[in-house]
């Protein structure tokens, strides 16, 4: 059971100041452990999954995008999912898998780096930021082994350092990789990736020369050829006017497409 | 010796006087209303002395580094565990002082065999949904006092913390004679320098003299400037973010000191 956050503050009664927020929160048991048993049984439960989300390096940054659908074994939970959520003013996190997790991990890694932010009084490093995700994935590895849980995450950044946005795809494990011009993630992705390397490799311009309505366009078009072939996967919802959720990750932050503009270019049909 | 009531008494009075002591020096610390939120502002020459404690709350701190420092750490935990556990609106300055702070620096002043805290803090938190903004002095007993909003007393534009009682005085009188919350920035931060002067000019006084004239204050705060940096931070309430905290550059201050009004 997770207890009320304790008013009483550990720190005042002699206790060492926390410098990690999840170490602060396993001390006040608000962090629930995962479970460190190997039991591979399968689970009679059907979860809740989210899936398909993708990101490349365009002329302005990196795009992210993720479709809304949430399902639950064959049915269809939510399609007003958000999938790609703001961490920080330069950082977002995409999630693939179980949302009760991916998005108390999203929870967690955003107070972090305030935390971190705050009691240390300088900002934490881009790889910092990286493995923190990866150390979250790896704390939950106890789930992943019980089959509830699973979360395969994209992270994006702005390395203010280097002056260009970064993409890192995860493994279940918390193996951290960089991709270097597009990833994508959940059970949609394997027609977003040959989506998306055909156009880099043959289309009319390689995605990192792509203006930003050229993206936008090949972005909804990916998830909707992903769509159409599996089930979980939403697209573009045109009977009730859904769109995907399109960050976009450059040196000026991070900026939300309004779903008019999306639509606009969607039925516009060409750039 | 401390069994007996009256040497308790004698003790506490004693470690007030201890206490006061140490941190009469304090350099002052100002935070008031302006028309985009709250700015906090004040001149250190050692070490930092404002602070983000949270989405929609900063401190400002006097006295021991130490003490400080370990009741910073613990408004950030507290505010921090709070924020995550319920959410981020469930953090409120009047529960933090009141509920978790307060106790905590009431018995550690109180029990005369342990260490008191030698601090003296100032918090402010930007009112959500047009609520007025909070100005909050925290002292090393455990004592608050609030910019108003009880007891028919209006909410004051400001909040200030000093070394000595004589200084946060003048310095609340002269910030009570002008409403400060449409002000623009560049006003707001000249008269929170002007309040600073005359806070950091009147921490000798015993509050009987005559407080110091404009030009005298002008004289001062600029050869202050020449040996101290100038620490000034907002708490803006039309920031695109949850996070409304934002440092302004010594540089940036500086200049808009130095230019005329």
């Amino acid at each position: 059971m997770i207890p009320a956050p304790n008013p009483q503050s550990a720190v005042l009664a002699g206790a060492s100041p926390a410098e990690d927020f999840a170490d602060l929160l396993r001390r006040q048991g608000l962090l629930v452990a995962a479970p460190s048993t190997t039991a591979a049984a399968a689970s009679p439960l059907a979860q809740t999954q989210a899936t398909t989300i993708l990101a490349f390096r365009f002329a302005d940054g990196i795009l992210v995008a993720g479709d809304r659908r949430a399902t639950a074994a064959n049915q269809i939970v939510y399609d007003r999912a958000d999938k790609v959520i703001e961490i920080d003013r330069y950082s977002l996190m995409a999630i693939a898998g179980v949302p009760a997790t991916a998005w108390e991990m999203a929870r967690v890694l955003e107070h972090s780096f305030q935390f971190y932010r705050r009691s240390q009084l300088q900002e934490m490093s881009l790889e910092g930021k990286v493995r923190a995700l990866s150390k979250l994935l790896r704390d939950n590895l106890g789930f992943v082994l019980q089959g509830v849980g699973v979360v395969v995450p994209l992270f994006v950044t702005y390395d203010l350092e280097a002056e260009t946005p970064r993409v890192y795809f995860y493994d279940a494990m918390g193996a951290q990789f960089e991709a270097t011009d597009f990833t994508a993630s959940g059970s949609g992705s394997p027609a977003v990736r040959a989506v998306l390397h055909f156009e880099n490799t043959w289309g009319s311009k390689p995605l990192r020369k792509l203006k930003s309505n050229e993206a936008i366009l090949l972005a909804l078009r990916a998830l909707e050829t992903a769509a159409s072939g599996d089930s979980a996967t939403g697209g573009v919802d045109r009977r009730a006017d859904v769109f995907p959720i399109v960050k976009i990750v450059s040196k000026s932050g991070i900026e939300t497409l309004p779903e008019a503009r999306l639509a606009k270019l969607f039925k516009s049909r060409a750039v | 010796m401390i069994e007996e009531p009256y040497r308790w008494v004698e003790a506490i009075a004693n470690r007030r006087e201890y206490i006061e002591h140490q941190l009469a020096a304090g350099s002052p610390i100002v935070a008031l209303n302006y028309a985009d939120g709250i700015l906090v502002f004040t001149l250190s020459r050692e070490r930092q002395k404002i602070f983000e404690i949270y989405d929609r709350i900063a401190m400002g701190g006097l006295g021991h580094p130490g003490d400080i420092e370990r009741l910073r750490l613990a408004a950030i935990e507290l505010c921090s565990t709070e924020g995550f556990a319920r959410s981020a609106h469930d953090v409120s300055l009047r529960r933090l002082a009141n509920f978790s702070l307060s106790p905590a620096l009431k018995s550690a002043f109180e029990q005369v065999y342990g260490p008191p805290y030698l601090a003296r803090l100032l918090f402010a938190e930007l009112g959500r949904g047009g609520a007025p903004n909070l100005f909050l002095r925290l002292d090393y007993d455990g004592s608050i006092r609030t910019n108003g909003g009880s007891f028919g007393r209006a909410f004051e534009d400001f909040g200030v913390i000093a070394g000595s009682k004589a200084s946060a005085d003048r310095m609340e009188a002269l910030l009570r004679s002008r409403h400060t919350s449409k002000e623009s920035f560049e006003a707001a931060i000249r008269f929170a320098a002007e309040a600073w002067s005359l806070g950091h000019l009147s921490l000798g006084d015993d509050g009987s003299e005559e407080a110091p004239a404009t030009e005298k204050l002008a004289t001062h705060l600029q050869t202050q400037l020449v040996e101290a940096a100038i620490e000034c931070a907002v708490l803006e309430k039309n920031a695109p973010h949850a996070i409304t905290w934002r440092v302004i550059a010594d540089s940036e201050v500086r200049s808009l000191l130095a230019s005329p009004a």
